[in-house]
């Protein structure tokens, strides 16, 4: 008996690592006034670990079969989680067909991708890992790869009680991280929440023209998250190179709809629409004022405005509102030494 | 107490033993009520691919009916509640979920209660409950479902598993040694196409002790050219991801549940 014991004791001596034990705790997130509270998945709350290790695996390029782009490479802090290009460059500078989205607020989101095809923020994560456009990566061959990782097997053990890296930890910590990207303190929100001196003047006309009848721009980009999340074919074009809802809905009536973008931080976030055809917020604007180009699934809210140039420009100042400076220089949501 | 029940068990083998035939002596007869006990009662059940009747052979050349010559490189499928029906109407369900991978061997047995059968069914592809919206990560690794053992059978931006792949090359013009230039990808995914096989009426007997095996064999030269309306000419239609080709879908979906036959 002695001697196993001596044994044991000189096996856990010799092993060839050592796991640190950690603990969790539950995180408090931070919600902004205003904001509904965040309804979490069952068995994925907010823990300090949970988010960190999903911090860590979005900026990780062993993600991606030529560990060289990150989640991050796409969705970039700065510009509130887009990445300035028209179409997103995935794995060794493949050229994606669609402009990155951003992921503020992605907590209150019900589904995802443009034609919401995917039902979770933890299911999300599977479409850019796997898809040979972005990351191009086989979830299994990644999960190999953090394994060698002794820091991330504690996390997990931790975090989620298991003790290697597996497909659950992955998808569940990266949507626990990305249920902290939230922005919500901008001009407009300060100025909602009684700073009336945050808006100008012409922001405020800006505001009254963008919740008119004129517009409807608030029909759509409404509520606190300047969007509705529903689909709409605002007559981009007239045969659609990209069907959007339809490719998930098989349905000829969703063909050119889209999910309809938050208008949060929206001058951080151009170039705009689905494929980034527009570099400009005042090309966005000019473009809803001339009405759109027919379609028969083209929602009845889209036509001529018939927009001032001044009224333009103060559509595209209250948008600017909509910036939120101290979200996109939040350091929580950088990448950890 | 001890010694009267192991002078029972005596007294009931000696008069067993005397009881029996001549040639039996206790020893055997124990022997073979152990062999009883222990012999499982099973059914073997082999998917097959055939090709005009012969086994079909992964990575070789074919002639169809339309004299282009094909090469299957890969053909992939779910199968899901596979069932053989009893007398009585029940069900007897032997597997909940596989994927089935034509490059290897599809063979399984299970062990089942002696009796006759009268229907074996199953389904191809994955049932909406298990289908749409759901999350491959949620399954251990060694589940048909999971991310692993789904093998890239699954789509991940409009979630749902992917049913079937067939996939391989052809070559349209049909003359020997030329090289099969064009690609054949047929993904059948969503629920309007999952497929359920049930068998015509059947006599399966299932002996105690016995293996029963069962053949499913899957005409994979009917698949494409079954003689009616849903002939599939790889010319002039090679491609389907489901919703960009819904009629090549529907047609090898069709043509796959009538190529099925069972064989005892």
């Amino acid at each position: 008996m002695k001697f196993l014991v001596i044994l044991c004791g000189f096996l856990i001596l010799t092993s060839c690592e050592t796991v640190a034990i950690l603990k969790d705790d539950p995180l408090n997130v931070r919600i902004p006034g205003g904001f509904p509270p965040i309804v979490y998945p069952e068995g994925n709350e907010p823990t300090k670990l949970r988010v960190e290790l999903g911090r860590r695996l979005f900026y990780d390029n062993r993600l991606s079969a030529n560990q060289t782009v990150n989640c991050s490479s796409c969705h970039v802090l700065s510009t509130a989680f887009t990445d300035s290009k028209t179409t997103s460059t995935g794995l060794a500078g493949l050229p994606g067909k669609r402009n990155s989205p951003t992921l503020a607020n992605v907590a209150w989101m019900p589904r995802f991708m443009m034609e919401g095809g995917v039902p979770t923020l933890e299911t999300q994560a599977l479409a850019p890992l796997h898809d040979t456009m972005e990351m191009g990566m086989n979830m299994m061959f990644a999960v190999r790869e953090l394994n060698q990782d002794a820091k991330l097997r504690a996390m997990s053990l931790a975090a989620y009680g298991r003790d290697s890296i597996d497909p659950f930890v992955v998808t569940r910590s990266l949507a626990a991280f990305q249920r902290t990207i939230i922005s919500g303190d901008s001009r407009w929100d300060r100025y909602r929440q009684g700073q009336v001196k945050e808006m100008n003047q012409e922001e405020l006309i800006g505001m009254k023209l963008f919740f008119s009848e004129q517009t409807n721009c608030g029909n759509c980009h409404k509520g606190i998250f300047y969007t509705d999340f529903d689909y709409y074919n605002i007559g981009l074009d007239e045969v659609y190179a990209d069907n959007g809802k339809e490719r998930a809905s098989h349905k000829a009536e969703d063909i050119g709809k889209f999910k309809t973008p938050t208008l949060r931080n929206i001058a951080l976030t151009s170039p705009y629409m689905h494929d980034g055809r527009l570099n400009s917020l005042e090309d966005v604007v000019a473009f809803y004022n001339e009405g759109g180009k027919p379609h028969v699934n083209k929602d009845t809210r889209i036509r001529p405005l018939g927009l001032t140039t001044e009224e333009q420009s103060q559509l595209v100042a209250f948008m600017k509102t909509l910036t939120d400076w101290n979200f996109v220089q939040n350091a929580q949501l950088a990448p950890l030494n | 107490m001890r010694f009267s029940v192991v002078l029972s068990a005596f007294l009931l083998l000696a008069m067993a033993a005397i009881t029996s035939c001549k040639e039996k002596n206790p020893e055997q007869i124990v022997d073979e009520i152990v062999d009883e006990v222990d012999t499982p009662t099973k059914v073997a059940i082999h998917f097959n691919p055939l090709w005009e009747n012969q086994d079909f052979l992964m990575e070789s050349v074919y002639h169809d009916n339309f004299g282009n010559r094909i090469r299957v490189d890969k053909f992939m499928q779910y199968m899901s509640s596979l069932t053989l029906v009893n007398e009585s109407g029940d069900d007897v369900v032997l597997k909940d979920f596989h994927l089935m991978d034509f490059m290897v061997d599809n063979s399984f047995e299970f062990e089942v209660p002696p009796g006759n059968y009268k229907e074996i069914k199953f389904g191809i592809g994955v049932p909406e409950a298990d289908n749409k919206d759901q999350d491959p990560s949620q399954y251990a690794n060694s589940h048909p479902l999971s991310v692993a053992g789904s093998q890239g059978m699954f789509w991940t931006w409009n979630t749902g598993y992917i049913f079937l792949k067939f996939e391989g090359k052809v070559d349209t013009t049909g003359v020997e040694g030329n090289e099969l230039l064009w690609p054949v990808a047929i993904h059948i995914g969503d629920d309007p196409y999952y497929a359920r096989y049930n068998s015509p009426t059947l006599v399966i007997e299932v002996i105690q002790g016995e293996t029963k095996t069962i053949n499913v064999n899957i005409q994979v030269d009917q698949i494409l050219a079954s003689g009616g309306s849903d002939d599939i000419d790889f010319a002039t239609d090679m491609i389907t991801h489901t919703s960009n080709n819904v009629q090549l879908a529907q047609a090898f979906m069709i043509n796959y549940i009538n190529s099925i036959t069972i064989e005892q």
